[in-house]
């Protein structure tokens, strides 16, 4: 999995690639620490090419948007594929996260 | 010569008076969120020099000092519903050394015929014991008068003083009778909205016990009692099957957003919804059972039980794929995915023979 955090005015994109699994997922949850600070944060996850996630990137995932959420800011993830978005339906985190 | 003094002293003490504002306001915003009562809002000033000197003119040889004086400092506490005056002044009250001789309850002193300015004002002082300052000994020893109103009666107020009630010029008997009838219709006003809010919180009181006794086809559902309805976990024993497919942690999230999907349905009492778990649980664990086992994944939001209740229902009633649409474009909004992932529930479904 790599990932690239770009700061683009007040608003973070973050570009995720490959897939977040148990070998990963320890690494994936440091990489996006410095994501959980500051106010009013507005982060835009383009996930197009995400592979795939386990529950630890859901795990992951799930504490971004809470931290997202406590800070009074919005986070979304885009361009899912449908095979990962199908993980996120079937776990119902997509009540939890955006997904557009 | 004596008013010269007590403007002299109005000026030389103004640190204390800004002192004392800036003590007062805090500690009656921090009371009031603690307490957790809502107020409209909190306001406060220090007397002009101008309106100061209005006072003297008039009754002058009342004050000694400007220790004399208890408005020189004045804070207003405006509330949502009349009701609520009482609790402002009962956390007052507790908070601050009461000087009862001189505090007035005008809402009392009003005749049976006249309409009016009706407040509640109190006097009160800093006691010792909330705030001392060896260098500022008048902080416990001025007076300052806090007025307690409704929403409604502050706005009257203001319309009152601006229209100059205070001025030596006479009005006319046509404009304050004018003045009264606007009061009277505002404090029928601010009684109503107390009662509407009184008798909404009976409402609530009542459907929270029909809900607690389980009596759900006596209660519409609405947001408020499917809020309440929520509270006693109905869907827990689905969300601990669907768990246990994959020994999997479950992550309590809303269900309030479903609340909509639930009307969609057109369901109308708790006890529709209560038959519509009833009748689908089974299918919506065989459902997830499909959608997870195999997976690994092993942790689940607490919606997927809803989720796969709503689904289940559409489809047994024979809404198909167009309704699946309609049920994820409500939680959603629109998309071209929407579709997809209703023609892959269908697909699904026809296996568990669904429909």
């Amino acid at each position: 999995m790599d990932i690239k955090i770009i700061k683009e005015g007040q608003k973070t994109i973050v570009i995720l690639d490959g897939r977040i699994d148990t070998s990963n997922a320890e690494k994936f949850q440091n990489d996006i620490a410095p994501l959980l600070v500051g106010d009013n944060p507005d982060i835009d996850i383009d996930c197009s090419g995400m592979t795939y996630t386990s529950s630890q990137g859901l795990r992951s995932f799930l504490t971004l948007q809470k931290s997202v959420n406590a800070r009074r800011g919005k986070m979304v993830m885009r361009n899912m594929n449908p095979q990962v978005k199908e993980v996120f339906d079937i776990t119902g985190f997509s009540n939890i996260i955006s997904i557009i | 010569m004596h008013c010269e003094m007590i403007l002299e002293e109005y000026h030389e003490k103004q640190p204390i008076y800004l002192k004392m504002q800036e003590f007062i306001l805090e500690k009656l915003k921090k009371s009031f969120e603690t307490k957790g009562v809502v107020v409209a809002g909190i306001e406060s000033r220090i007397k002009t020099e101008k309106s100061l000197i209005g006072k003297l003119e008039i009754k002058g040889y009342k004050y000694k000092t400007i220790a004399d004086i208890t408005d020189i400092l004045g804070v207003r506490v405006i509330t949502n519903y009349s009701d609520d005056v009482d609790i402002v002044a009962a956390i007052v009250e507790n908070m601050f050394e009461m000087d009862w001789d001189n505090s007035v309850d005008k809402r009392k002193m009003l005749d049976f015929d006249r309409f009016g300015y009706i407040s509640l004002h109190y006097i009160c002082r800093i006691p010792a014991s909330l705030f001392h300052d060896d260098a500022m000994p008048e902080i416990n020893e001025f007076r300052f008068e806090i007025q307690m109103c409704s929403s409604l009666q502050h706005v009257w107020a203001n319309m009152h003083h601006d229209t100059g009630y205070k001025t030596e010029v006479e009005i006319p008997v046509e404009y304050q009778r004018n003045m009264s009838r606007l009061a009277g219709m505002l404090e029928l006003i601010d009684e109503q909205f107390s009662r509407i809010r009184k008798e909404i919180t009976d409402y609530r009181r009542k459907v929270q016990a029909l809900v607690a006794t389980g009596n759900f086809d006596e209660v519409p559902l609405n947001g408020d009692t499917f809020r309440s309805y929520l509270e006693l976990k109905p869907f827990k024993r689905l969300a601990d099957k669907i768990a246990s497919i994959n020994q999997a942690e479950i992550y309590e999230d809303s269900l309030m957003p479903y609340y909509n999907v639930l009307i969609r349905m057109n369901m109308k009492t708790l006890g529709d919804v209560g038959r519509m778990y009833k009748e689908c649980k089974d299918a919506a664990y065989q459902l997830a059972l499909l959608q997870l086992a195999g997976t690994g994944l092993d942790i689940v939001a607490y919606s997927v039980t809803l989720q796969n209740l709503c689904i289940v229902y559409i489809l047994k009633k024979g809404f198909g794929e167009g309704g699946l649409v309609q049920m994820f474009a409500l939680l959603y909004g629109k998309s071209d995915y929407n579709n997809q992932r209703a023609h892959r529930i269908y697909e699904q479904a026809t296996k568990l023979k669904l429909v």
